[in-house]
């Protein structure tokens, strides 16, 4: 696994300073949304070889969470955003 | 009834049988800081960290781009919670009881450091007057630099024991000695 995150907010950091919480692709369905979407929410996850994006928690360091971009197979990592700018496009 | 209290910092136990005269390399651990953790409400950011600047008294320390700590040595609380308040936008507590303040200081103090900490504290990465949030002996603490070879370390109080029994192996080997300083 890549071992040193660029956190947006506190520079070159450890590995061991964040939690992983998952795959960040998936989008949250409507409230009202058929069950089959919310299933495939709660419960499909696809298992990419290759680049993929994930929802990291700096635990240690800033408290934010962060989408991390990176590959499973060489352990680059492509890009590290603020989850809040991931998500709205404003910067924290 | 009243119940007086006494303060016993929780480090006073280790401090036992401590050197009398500090070395070149030192850590003093201080007995009673004010500390205050504040919190800007959603954009509120930018103009929270400019009054926080301008608040006397006390050094600021940046834990994310909306969290800090506020460290003070000669002030009151009373008076710190009241400049704080003043500020719109702000949430602040109290943390004097929850935090540990150690200082570091000596010219091996980065490779003691080394020991404790995954990031590059060289001058060009982690200037004087920075400070960062980061794991300190796999605790999450937050870390200062308060002069060339001077470092500050704020650790939660439960952790404080075994940070400072950590700091103190890190820096056996280069006759780190320890004390209490006001």
């Amino acid at each position: 696994m890549a071992s040193l995150i660029t956190c947006p907010h506190c520079g070159r950091r450890p590995k061991e300073e964040f939690s992983i919480r998952g795959d960040a692709v998936p989008e949250r369905p409507e409230a009202a949304a058929s069950e089959e979407a919310w299933h495939a929410y709660v419960y499909l996850r696809e298992n990419p070889r290759g680049a993929i994006r994930e929802y990291w928690h700096h635990v240690a360091g800033c408290r934010r969470w962060l989408v991390v971009e990176r590959d499973n197979l060489t352990h680059e990592v492509f890009a590290v955003t603020d989850a809040r700018e991931a998500a709205t496009g404003d910067a924290a | 009834m009243s119940i007086p209290f006494t303060h016993r910092h929780i480090l006073e136990d280790r401090m036992s049988g401590y050197e009398p005269s500090p070395n070149a390399n030192h850590l003093t651990v201080l007995r009673r800081p004010v500390i205050f953790s504040a919190l800007a409400h959603a954009g509120h950011e930018a103009s929270v960290a400019e009054a926080l600047s301008l608040v006397e008294n006390i050094v600021v320390r940046s834990v994310s781009p909306s969290d800090w700590l506020l460290v003070s040595q000669n002030a009151e609380a009373g008076a710190i919670a009241a400049s704080l308040g003043a500020v719109p936008g702000l949430s602040f507590a109290e943390q004097s009881d929850g935090q540990v303040l150690m200082a570091v200081s000596g010219p091996d103090v980065r490779k003691i450091l080394a020991k404790c900490v995954a990031v590059d504290l060289h001058a060009d990465a982690f200037a004087e007057g920075e400070s960062a949030p980061m794991m300190i002996c796999r605790v999450a603490g937050n870390l200062a630099r308060t002069g060339t070879d001077t470092f500050e370390i704020l650790v939660p109080r439960s952790y404080a024991g075994y940070v400072f029994d950590e700091l103190r192996e890190a820096g056996r080997e280069y006759a780190m000695t320890r004390g209490f300083g006001e």
